[in-house]
């Protein structure tokens, strides 16, 4: 089970994608209005229901494995809420979207479920994040938001397990952690490294990386004591509140944005690299672990340490020119070597393992494809020797 | 001016009586929320002697309400007067339909009680404070 599964969806960048809860079925977006539900049927998946409620393109989703709900975020500045219900003429299940008015008035970014699936928090152009819980009192969702301190976009947001916690990447190069607080949603939650007694709105920390850039991913580790982020700067950060401990990982490759823990010393982060890469580590330091993508590192010629892009045949032809005066070579192969052509723009965990520990995530990108990698296939190749020359 | 919600008997009494009771400290509140339907206000709860952040606590997130308000207002010749303001409770998080019922019965309640003041909590419990409210009727 070690080869990744390759599927290729489109010809068209898949702007987000999740699947449910038995990972049977998966809904993504195709750059445009619409989400599309797709069923496992043999080796491939097929379009089996299109759900077309928005005006702009969607720019996130994401499936609530227990409560079967699909929440959807788009530019158009709205978020629907789509939940399967037995249609009485024709007798099969169909989606049915539920408006939910976050009174932003930029496009949303990013969509997450909470935890216990009751809250989701909606990232927005509007420099706040709406935190939607629903009233069953007026029979809707209400959007409260978290403004301050925020002064630019969110372009990511990720919950802590118990609930209330949410962490969030901002243009304006911070990563915070904040608490959403809804008073008759959430119990009072119990002391947690980040402080205790939060109110809605309270922030619990601000870190920034080294160089700073923008925020493009951040996530609780699975316990939700530690959080970790990737910026701009080709950086993945790891924060401990405790001590407070930052570690701070320069990659000698492009930015990574997106991110996901795979168990409380791992995570796999992906981005312009066009592969998965792994880092592992402790409170005692981070460090990078290897790619996932071995065929990368299996191609011979390549230099070591080079990225996905930089090592196609036409940069090979260009270079080749330049040093060595070889000239007209044509170029016949413009494939990166890598699984992923193009950016990687979602990684998200799909299987948990015996131990408790994320063992496959699947990733999607700007090529159309949905690749679902095993964790525990890392190669250390062509990443070998640049180790040395990270900074702790 | 068309009519939309019906204003019961009961509460039109229940409103008479709120404003005559005899006041000797503290504000007192009576909550009227819209049954949206059966389309007819309901009184909701009556609070005597409460401050104003109890009842900012007390009073629904995210639901519109109208809250008559006996309010101990002490003035700065000495003088202490229990006015009756009309507090027109309407967070932004509010379901719109619910939000366009309650601001269409409004001018038609505040004429059943005969109320002349009323305020505008558009903010939730933020807006509703007791410096507020002396700013609103001192000036």
């Amino acid at each position: 089970m070690s080869a990744p599964e390759v599927y290729s969806i489109a010809q068209a960048p898949i702007t987000c994608h999740t699947f449910n809860a038995d990972r049977s079925q998966l809904a993504l977006s195709l750059n445009d209005n619409n989400i599309n539900i797709y069923t496992k049927q043999g080796k491939e998946w097929q379009v089996t229901e299109t759900l077309s409620e928005h005006d702009k393109a969607i720019t996130s989703v994401d499936w609530a494995p227990r409560t079967n709900c699909i929440v959807t975020a788009s530019q158009d500045r709205n978020a629907y809420v789509w939940s399967q219900s037995l249609d009485p003429n024709t007798g099969r299940m169909v989606w049915k979207p539920t408006l939910v008015l976050l009174r932003i008035n930029r496009a949303a970014t990013f969509v997450r479920w909470s935890p216990n699936e009751d809250k989701f928090a909606v990232a927005s152009g509007a420099r706040t994040i709406a935190i939607c819980s629903f009233d069953p009192e007026n029979n809707w969702w209400v959007a409260r938001h978290l403004k301050k301190p925020i002064r630019s976009t969110v372009l990511s947001v990720d919950w802590h397990p118990n609930n209330v916690l949410l962490a969030a990447g901002s243009a304006d190069m911070k990563a915070r952690v904040f608490s959403a607080y809804i008073k008759d949603v959430d119990k009072r939650p119990a002391p947690t490294v980040w402080g205790e007694k939060l109110p809605f709105n309270t922030v619990c920390g601000e870190y920034a990386s080294l160089t700073g850039g923008w925020v493009h991913a951040v996530g609780f580790s699975p316990s939700g004591d530690t959080l970790a982020f990737a910026s701009h700067d080709s950086s993945i950060t790891i924060v401990y509140p405790g001590g407070p401990m930052v570690y701070t990982i320069r990659l000698q490759s492009l930015p990574h944005v997106t991110l996901t823990w795979t168990a409380e010393d791992t995570l796999v982060a992906a981005g312009h690299d066009c592969q998965p890469i792994v880092y592992s580590g402790g409170p005692g330091g981070w460090s990078l672990a290897g790619t996932l993508d071995d065929s990368a590192t299996k191609t011979g010629a390549t230099r070591v340490g080079t990225v996905g892009r930089l090592n196609t045949a036409a940069f090979n032809a260009f270079r080749n020119a330049d040093t060595r005066g070889h000239t007209s070579e044509t170029v016949t192969d413009t494939e990166l070597h890598t699984i992923h052509q193009n950016t990687i723009t979602s990684v998200r965990p799909h299987e948990v393992g015996a131990g408790g520990s994320v063992a496959r995530v699947s990733t999607s990108g700007v090529d159309g494809k949905l690749v679902i990698w095993n964790v525990s296939a890392v190669s250390v190749g062509g990443l070998a020797g640049r180790l040395g020359a990270m900074r702790m | 001016m068309s009519h939309t919600v019906d204003i019961p008997p009961e509460l039109k009494s229940s409103l008479r009586k709120f404003r005559f009771a005899k006041r000797s400290q503290g504000h007192a509140a009576l909550v009227v929320k819209i049954d949206r339907n059966e389309l007819i206000m309901k009184e909701e709860e009556q609070y005597d002697n409460i401050s104003i952040e109890e009842l900012a606590e007390e009073l629904p997130e995210n639901s519109p309400r109208y809250v008559v308000l006996s309010y101990e207002l002490k003035h700065s010749d000495g003088r202490t007067s229990f006015p009756l303001v009309l507090v027109n409770w309407a967070p932004t998080t509010c379901e719109i339909k619910m939000m366009t019922l309650h601001a269409s019965a409004l001018i038609e309640f505040q004429n059943t009680a005969d109320v002349s003041k009323v305020i505008e909590v558009r903010d939730g419990p933020d807006g509703l404070t007791k410096e507020t409210i002396d700013a609103k009727l001192l000036s």
